[in-house]
């Protein structure tokens, strides 16, 4: 009896254990999000995880004018926001007007959580730059809110360049061949993380790669183009000449090092990674120096690649012109003001506006390149070629998984970069069929 | 429960029909009733019942509520509508397909199989090693067993995401301190390396469960009777015999219930993994755990449906593991 009751219990608790890991659900039942009346200012709730500013800027624009509130609802984090957001559009209620993003555009479209705000956001278009219009658009129609990428540029140590006499790429052949000439020093140019299939992604967008078109009521699925295998055939050789490091940000103290001693000659990057920079390299700032990103040879003219996660007005929110609003007032010099953090005493980087020139200087950290005035430039120059939109599809969070397990088999040298995009391409399609949605593999 | 029996058996004679619910008021008082609806036993039995309500409350909202909700889950399908996939999604019955398709996902069972081999290595060892500790504290003074009790519990009071992470830093072939350690003592190790990442993962479950299998080995040896030890000198054993001859089976029942809840935490192997996938992702794949496929499943593909199904299945093969330990030692103890 104690023995069958045990036996019970024992598997009892494993049932729990493990469905209560899946016990968790996704809606899109749509709820009221905005508040107010014809006589007063609209209220809406503004969420998301900017834990330095995001209160005090929205306090700024309740006082800068009168015809809406907003109230910013700090979230602990990324998925947290994602999470609190699942949860207010299952229960129908308390579903706020405007939503930090935290996946894929394409991902908050399928799913039914963005809305189609297309007539507020062409009004006002121009306040904002191409990328960022891009970067906020699905199908054609605006879903998310314009939201600036970061554009990428590339940084070199460039004493170590000068040390072995080797010229700074301006081409992807050339950085490969700057490869080969640092490697004879035993001097890696890049570092590739196994784990981190970006690099991967941010050539293949360089290089005028489409994973994911519409044509009609379908997706267009083209993971092997020429412009994608033009891409991998950077990449290829750095990993079979063992040109590269393949140093995990999960191990970051020996990342750090690593880039700090000079073995590891360049990076590409973006605005925000600078600080970062400046404190984790104690022994080599002031080597450094800011350049364009490497162009492909036969490129009509330079481009820079970069994406982000828009913003977006959620289904249900009823007041859809207050979101973008508060979303146009944020390219304001005033706006940009309001975000100085008050404990470092910058302000982010306005990478949605047409020319953030004079906010530059701002984000340039003090004594880490050999020229603040070119990098000041460089990080400019990024923004404007940036290229913002790179569709990723229906079902993105399904996918990158797969990229990361085959990226990092393929930089490992197990398999070639040219098989793990078919590899992808084919996790992609067998995911599509088991979702029902509609597509076609590009021949 | 054999007061609850008679009580079962005093209600199920008691219905009458069309009498009111609940019966006459002082019919329960009639030693000549045809049985008492409501006695001072069934009083004090439901008294004693109710004790229980809020661990069933708490049971049944957070374990037997989710169970529930999660079988139903598992029996459907949800799909978009067509076409981009913009136009929302359908939900539909489609019985045990899900089952099906678990028990035929060839990644699945290789992740299953996986975590059978570690466990094959990992439970044994940690459960030696824990024995092997309980002994020795058991041998010790109790001012110095004290000390090194809760010495050996601190691991086990670390969360297993922090303590991958603290592991990872001890592992790291280029700021940690091992590689150095090793290299002085002539050895070349990069437990990093696809080939050492199951001993890197092993070490790290073995140290964050010795303590707490080790306290659940002391405390038992602790209700060993010492005369026994005194009987067992005075024939002339040494501490050695008396420890494999006598501590050892007296603690075999507590040694079955460590041994099988280290089973059931090394078949869900979860947050280890997860963590040292960026370290080799070439070798820890999404689905490289039974675990690890579900959560992949159920918040990265975002099939639910199947991820809950592939979490019961998981549920029953680490039932039957277990039934079938407990079974297989129970034997050997008769």
């Amino acid at each position: 009896m104690i023995r069958t009751r045990a036996r019970w219990a024992t598997a009892g608790l494993a049932v729990t254990a493990l469905t209560s890991l899946s016990a968790c659900s996704a809606g899109d039942a749509p709820a009221t999000g905005s508040e107010g009346d014809a006589a007063g200012p609209a209220t809406i709730e503004v969420w998301g995880w900017n834990a330095e500013t995001g209160k005090q800027i929205a306090e700024a624009f309740n006082e800068a004018q009168d015809d809406v509130t907003v109230e910013y609802v700090l979230q602990a984090s990324n998925t947290a926001t994602q999470t609190n957001f699942q949860n207010a559009m299952e229960a129908g209620s308390g579903v706020p007007c405007l939503v930090q993003g935290f996946a894929p555009l394409t991902t908050m479209v399928v799913n039914g959580w963005a809305q189609d705000i297309s007539e507020q956001v062409e009004a006002s278009a121009d306040l904002y730059n191409e990328g960022a219009l891009a970067a906020a658009q699905v199908d054609g129609r605006y879903f998310g809110l314009p939201s600036g990428s970061d554009g990428q540029f590339y940084i070199v140590n460039q004493k170590t360049f000068d040390k072995y006499d080797v010229e700074v790429p301006a081409t992807w052949d050339e950085f490969v061949e700057a490869g080969r000439e640092l490697k004879k020093h035993g001097v890696d140019v890049t570092n590739l993380a196994g784990e981190d299939p970006s690099i991967l992604m941010n050539l293949a967008q360089q290089a005028g790669a489409e994973w994911f078109a519409i044509d009609g009521d379908q997706w267009v699925v083209n993971f092997t183009d020429e412009h994608t295998l033009a891409a991998a055939d950077v990449i290829q050789p750095l990993i079979d000449e063992d040109l590269v490091s393949n140093q995990t940000y999960m191990d970051k103290p020996a990342l750090l090092e690593y880039f700090d001693s000079g073995k590891m000659a360049s990076t590409t990057t973006q605005w925000w990674s600078l600080t970062g920079y400046q404190t984790g390299f104690p022994d080599s700032a002031g080597d450094w120096s800011a350049h364009p990103i490497p162009q492909f040879s036969d490129a009509a003219e330079p481009v820079t690649p970069g994406r982000t996660l828009p913003s977006f007005v959620p289904e249900g929110c009823e007041n859809p012109e207050a979101a973008v609003a508060f979303s146009d007032w944020l390219t304001t010099p005033e706006a940009i003001e309001a975000g100085r953090n008050k404990e470092t005493g910058a302000v982010g980087f306005p990478v949605q506006i047409p020319d953030a020139s004079p906010y530059v200087e701002e984000v340039v950290p003090k004594d880490f390149f050999v020229d603040d005035k070119v990098a000041g430039e460089e990080i400019v120059a990024a923004q404007e070629r940036v290229i913002g939109k790179f569709e990723l599809g229906p079902n993105y969070d399904a996918w990158f998984p797969e990229l990361q397990d085959q990226w990092g088999k393929a930089v490992a040298g197990e398999i070639t970069l040219a098989e793990a995009l078919e590899a992808v391409q084919a996790f992609v399609v067998s995911d599509l069929d088991a979702k029902g949605i509609s597509y076609t593999v590009a021949e | 429960m054999s007061v609850n029996t008679q009580d079962k058996h005093a209600t199920a004679r008691e219905p009458v029909a069309g009498s009111p619910p609940g019966g006459r008021p002082g019919r329960g008082a009639s030693p000549r009733g045809r049985g008492p609806r409501w006695t001072w036993r069934t009083a004090q039995s439901v008294k004693g019942a109710s004790l229980t309500f809020p661990f069933l409350a708490g049971f049944t909202l957070f374990v037997l509520v989710p169970v529930g909700m999660a079988l139903r889950e598992s029996v459907y399908a949800t799909k978009s509508t067509g076409g981009l996939g913009f136009g929302g999604q359908t939900v539909s019955f489609v019985g045990l397909d899900n089952f099906a398709a678990g028990l035929a996902d060839g990644n699945f069972w290789a992740g299953m199989l996986r975590v059978f081999l570690y466990a094959l290595v990992v439970v044994p060892v940690t459960q030696v090693l824990s024995l092997a500790m309980a002994l020795l504290l058991d041998a010790a003074r109790r001012r110095t067993a004290a000390g090194f009790r809760i010495a050996l519990l601190l691991p086990y009071m670390v969360p297993g995401i922090v303590a991958t992470m603290v592991w990872i830093f001890q592992y790291s072939p280029t700021v940690g301190p091992l590689t150095p350690f090793f290299e002085a003592l002539g050895l070349d190790l990069n437990f990093f390396s696809s080939s050492m990442v199951w001993v890197s993962m092993g070490n790290l479950a073995v140290w964050g469960a010795l303590g707490f299998t080790m306290l659940i080995l002391y405390g038992s040896l602790q209700s060993v009777p010492h005369e026994i030890f005194e009987a067992a000198r005075l024939d002339g054993a040494s501490e050695l015999r008396i420890a494999w001859s006598i501590k050892v089976p007296f603690v075999r029942g507590s040694l079955v219930l460590t041994s099988l809840l280290s089973i059931i935490g090394t078949l869900q192997l979860f947050d280890q993994p997860l963590l040292f996938r960026a370290v080799t992702p070439e070798t820890i794949t999404r689905d490289f755990t039974p675990a690890m496929m579900i959560y992949d499943q159920a918040f990265k593909v975002g099939n639910l449906n199947y991820a809950t199904a592939l979490s019961v299945i998981l549920a029953v093969v680490v039932g039957v593991a277990s039934a079938i330990i407990y079974r297989f030692t129970n034997r050997e103890d008769s």
